[in-house]
């Protein structure tokens, strides 16, 4: 069983990809995903991101795998409203998949995350949990009109020191930065980070024997990337045929989730 | 879907020549002490993802963006020694700086015509279109190697010696006689694509930046199917996520085994097939 916390749909303006929900639900079942945490890739350009969750729920509706993550941004006026619509939906045929996590584009909207302390909070009372995204697209392949830099992951892990109640996951950051805050992550039981953006030569490895192994989640980045990528650096890494390798491939690919899907 | 499964599904079938990879000694997560180490964890990593060949840009330890005469002779010879430990695995291109267009041509008759390199690396210490490349481009010729000339379109700004893909047209079209390579599909984008689809005698490959959808078969669409190569730029990117870009495709079984060997094995020296 895999779990992929970075999944989108929708389309995505400056580059042609594949985000209708059905194709994005099929082409991960391929590889054994069968629980998808998707947001609307639109929702980052949207000027109301909150508009764009429609979509999700919808998916969510009709499609076994699709878990609704709806995108909320403090600066609009009704956030409190979309976060009701999180907290009380139920989809009809799939009761059991109300929604776990909410994920926020600071970058995007755009915001510092010290204007979403409300929102944490009620995240918090809520039982909900946060992806923060640091990064949809390489700065150096974005529209020269649509420049969005990263989002620097310790901003998010200080949201974890201050939220303790509250799972924060950091959402498609860089190698580097989630070695520089090996601290951290081991430190705050709170704070994880998905996979969907690091690379480099046996980075899954390398990452497991800095002791992170029970803070990674696996995240695909679909429609943009493709999700073979993520998988195949997780298994060719991780996987020499021994229990331990089982293990902690099973970890990234679904154990450490269920600390935050319980 | 087990583990077992999965693997099998993730793997290529088929031998695959990677057209760009450096030595760990210049770039990647691991740090590493002698040409042992560099050449058993890249070998192993290579493994584990299928990659059976692999040419072998060494650009010197600290990586300066116009290296000296001494500094490419250094690289070169840490990426002979790489070969010399290893049977047929790493196939060595000779790192040269058109700065100085005469040593170049020394470095290139001494690294391809006598050690028998498999062909020529440019990277950005002059852009394509300078001047300086035009006697090693005619080196190239004489010696039936292929030159693999890095290229971007960085919308965060291009170094100032660092190529367009457009300057690699240029380059191509002033030698038609040459085969060139240029790097990083990912990195020049669809728009790259277009500056170089006229230009019969160059090739793209697939390295550099995230393995986006739908990159490698819009590259097959716009090229041609013989036009493409699998390049990792492994210690930078995974050899399996990079390996993606070309699996996870629906080209047909007889491009994805161009794309991963057939190609690139066509653009190397005559006697090295």
């Amino acid at each position: 069983m895999i779990i992929d916390f970075c999944a989108f749909i929708g389309n995505w303006p400056t580059y042609p990809v594949s985000g209708d929900p059905e194709v994005v639900q099929d082409t991960l079942s391929n590889y054994g995903v069968s629980q998808i945490l998707v947001s609307s890739l639109e929702s980052a350009w949207c000027r109301n991101p909150h508009r764009c969750n429609d979509l999700v729920y919808r998916a969510a509706e009709t499609l076994a795998d699709i878990w609704p993550v709806p995108i909320l941004d403090p600066t609009i006026a009704t956030w409190k409203s979309a976060l009701h619509q999180a907290r009380t939906f139920v989809p009809e045929l799939h009761p059991q998949k109300r929604v776990h996590l909410v994920r926020l584009l600071p970058t995007y909207s755009p915001y510092d995350l010290c204007q979403a302390d409300e929102l944490l909070k009620s995240l918090v009372e809520a039982k909900l949990g946060v992806i923060i995204q640091t990064r949809l697209e390489d700065p150096r392949r974005q529209h020269p009109l649509a420049q969005v830099p990263d989002l620097p992951a310790g901003e998010v892990a200080a949201v974890a020191e201050q939220y303790p109640a509250l799972k924060v996951i950091i959402g498609g950051t860089r190698t580097g930065e989630i070695r520089n805050l090996q601290r951290q992550l081991m430190d705050q039981p709170n704070l994880y980070a998905d996979i969907s953006q690091v690379d480099g030569l046996d980075v899954i490895k390398v990452l497991v024997n800095d002791g992170l192994v029970d803070k990674l989640l696996f995240g695909s980045h679909i429609p943009i990337f493709t999700p073979h990528a993520a998988i195949a650096r997780v298994v060719c890494d991780l996987d020499d045929g021994t229990p331990n390798a089982a293990a902690a491939i099973s970890k990234i690919f679904s154990g450490n989730a269920g600390r935050i899907l319980d | 879907m087990n583990l077992k499964q999965l693997r099998s599904q993730l793997n290529s079938p088929w031998p695959v020549l990677d057209m760009h990879v450096h030595p760990l000694d210049c770039f990647g997560l691991h740090g590493v002490s002698s040409v042992k180490e560099d050449v058993r964890l890249l070998t192993e990593s290579a493994h584990r993802a299928g990659v059976t060949k692999m040419c072998l840009f060494s650009l010197y330890r600290t990586c300066p963006r116009e290296p000296s005469v001494a500094e490419c002779r250094m690289a070169n010879d840490y990426a002979l020694a790489m070969q010399d430990m290893t049977a047929d695995i790493f196939l060595p291109f000779c790192y040269v700086n058109p700065m100085y267009p005469q040593e170049a041509v020394t470095e290139i008759d001494r690294c391809v015509g006598k050690k028998r390199m498999y062909g020529i690396k440019l990277w950005v210490a002059r852009r394509a279109t300078d001047p300086g490349l035009s006697p090693i481009l005619e080196k190239s010729v004489e010696l039936d190697v292929p030159v693999l000339q890095h290229a971007w379109i960085k919308t965060t700004g291009n170094l100032p010696g660092e190529s367009f893909p457009s300057d690699v047209a240029d380059l191509a079209n002033r030698h038609p006689q040459a085969r060139i390579i240029m790097a990083h599909l990912n990195g020049i984008g669809l728009r790259g694509l277009e500056d170089i689809a006229d230009s019969p005698n160059i090739s793209v490959d697939t390295s550099g930046g995230d393995a986006e959808s739908g990159m490698v078969e819009t590259a097959v669409k716009t090229l041609g199917a013989k036009r493409v190569v699998f390049g990792s730029d492994a210690p930078i990117r995974h050899f399996s996520g990079q390996l993606a870009k070309v699996l996870a495709t629906d080209l047909p079984e007889t491009v994805k085994q161009d794309i991963l060997w057939n190609n690139a094995a066509q653009l190397l020296p005559k006697w090295s097939r």
